[in-house]
């Protein structure tokens, strides 16, 4: 029944100069679809990890300690200055090469390129979150501070209670932005042969030479994907707002 | 952008806690990065006349000039990318603010088309489904690789100033067109002496943004087989073939884009400052 109903659709594309004959092969559909798989677990790990980095680097950006902001503050501009395919690569083909190198006699590198582009993408995308929360904390009124630190607030729990619920509701949207740029950006994972759907879409025109057909495929699916990004992001937005701060 | 308008309009509240250490910081930071830079050059240099037995050092040397004409690609790619990408988004910006519904339906369409597709995506699009070469009426003009990942990143550099342009006319206000009009300015005159103006400060900032952003995007050209920085890195790293040439010809790659890219930045961040309060 779906396999009817798919073959109809390929013949019709086809009718209009559209190849689409991939689908009808189990194989090459199965790994394109686990291409698409792939991506949305990498999207995931990736937001998540993207995140929780973006928080502890901003706590460090605000530091009273100058080396500690200090350090954060050159990370920072490092990653933010830099290529991820650069970084992807310092990363993949350099430490991973000395990792494997100092662990061949205990049992090999348990570090796969999927593990590597998930730390290098949240670790990028991870500085960009650590500006919009630094400018949100910066936000946040002396006098709200203030008023912690009279109530007996440490500077801890000031950060963690106080600054930080109000920086996340000023830097939302351009945290959501940051995610969709994440999300558009899981596609260098190819350049180290996760397998994505950027990779496996590789693998297919190569064999079918059937480019412009996987491009629109891979343009609707990542207008899908930041789509709900998106949509998650403006709901998370009308959640957390709060009368009298924002629209 | 969001960023900047978030900073920028915070900018005003006293945060009397935070302010010194953030004006230590914003003058120490380049200071220090820049000396960084400069330490290691100088010490890269020296410790190769005293150590004329660190042959790594002697490999970068060697490979510096491939690297360097590498880097001069990756610019020309970018410089070339932003300039068309300039021209059709200030055409396709202005379409977007048209009269007719149809003209904006399908410049809204192809801007939100082009910002959300990943670069990546838009790179091999251009330098698979382009032609290799042009058909001009007898003769065969080659079509290579470099200029169509150079109209690859021109899409959504297109795109990109089109929304930047299209914010700028938007954020002024209203009411200056009006009191300008009444004042007896043409609407050429007007456009071009009171709102174009105030477009372009407003523009610059994420406009330099943008380029910064193609710069790095022009890295992912070493996917499609163009001869630029990365691929060069690559080629001597394989070449070599030694562990620690291989580490250090990738941290310089690392460096050249840095070395490049973070002025920018610094510079995008003293206009968005400067223009702040106007």
């Amino acid at each position: 029944m779906m396999e009817q109903l798919l073959s109809n659709i390929v013949v019709a594309l086809k009718r209009i100069g559209l190849n689409y004959d991939f689908l009808l092969a189990a194989n090459e559909r199965s790994s394109f679809l686990h291409g698409l798989v792939v991506t949305v677990q990498l999207s995931i790990a990736t937001i998540i990890f993207s995140l929780l980095a973006g928080f502890v680097l901003a706590a460090m950006l605000v530091s009273r300690r100058a080396w500690i902001a200090f350090g954060a503050r050159a990370f920072v501009e490092v990653t933010r200055n830099t290529p991820t395919l650069v970084q992807l690569y310092c990363a993949f083909l350099v430490l991973n090469m000395l990792i494997t190198e100092a662990l061949k006699s205990t049992g090999g590198n348990p570090l796969t390129p999927f593990i590597w582009v998930v730390v290098v993408i949240s670790l990028h995308k991870g500085a960009f979150h650590a500006e919009s929360l630094r400018a949100g904390i910066e936000a946040v009124p002396a006098v709200t501070l203030e008023a912690a630190s009279s109530l007996g607030f440490s500077r801890r729990r000031q950060l963690l209670l106080v600054q930080l619920p109000l920086a996340v509701r000023f830097a939302l949207p351009s945290l959501i932005n940051n995610l969709v740029d994440l999300v558009k950006m899981t596609t260098v994972a190819s350049a180290i042969a996760v397998g994505d759907v950027t990779y496996q879409s590789i693998m297919i025109w190569t064999q079918r030479d059937n480019v412009l057909e996987l491009m629109l495929l891979m343009l609707g699916f990542f207008g899908l994907l930041t789509y709900l990004v998106n949509l998650a992001g403006r709901r998370l937005e009308h959640h957390l707002r709060m009368p009298g701060y924002g629209g | 952008m969001a960023d900047s308008v978030q900073s920028s309009a915070y900018a005003g509240e006293p945060s009397p806690l935070q302010l010194p250490q953030r004006g230590w910081a914003r003058l120490a930071l380049p200071g220090a990065l820049i000396l960084g830079v400069v330490v290691s050059l100088i010490a890269g240099l020296s410790s190769l006349t005293a150590f004329p037995q660190a042959p790594v050092l002697g490999y970068l040397l060697t490979w510096s000039p491939a690297l360097l004409l590498g880097m001069l690609a990756n610019i020309q790619i970018s410089v070339l990318a932003i300039a068309i990408g300039t021209l059709a988004g200030l055409v396709i910006g202005g379409l977007q603010l048209s009269s007719l519904r149809v003209v904006r339906v399908l410049t809204h369409g192809y801007v939100q088309t082009f910002r959300n597709a990943p670069m990546l995506i838009l790179i091999y699009f251009s330098t698979y489904v382009f032609p290799f070469e042009l058909h001009l009426g007898t003769h065969y003009v080659a079509f290579p690789d470099w200029i169509k990942v150079t109209l690859g990143l021109a899409l959504p550099a297109s795109a990109n100033v089109a929304e930047i342009f299209r914010g700028a006319i938007l954020s002024i206000p209203a009411a200056q067109w009006e009191a300008a009009s009444s004042l007896a300015f043409r609407r050429t005159q007007l456009f071009r002496w009171i709102i174009l103006p105030q477009c372009l400060r407003r523009m610059l900032p994420p406009w330099m943004n943008l380029y910064a952003g193609i710069t790095m995007g022009t890295a992912l050209a070493s996917l499609v087989g163009v001869h630029d920085l990365l691929d060069t890195a690559q080629i001597a790293s394989t070449t070599v073939n030694r562990v620690d040439f291989t580490v250090a010809i990738y941290f310089t790659t690392l460096l050249l884009f840095f070395v490049y890219c973070y002025p920018i930045s610094r510079f995008t961040h003293y206009l968005e400052r400067k223009y702040a309060f106007i």
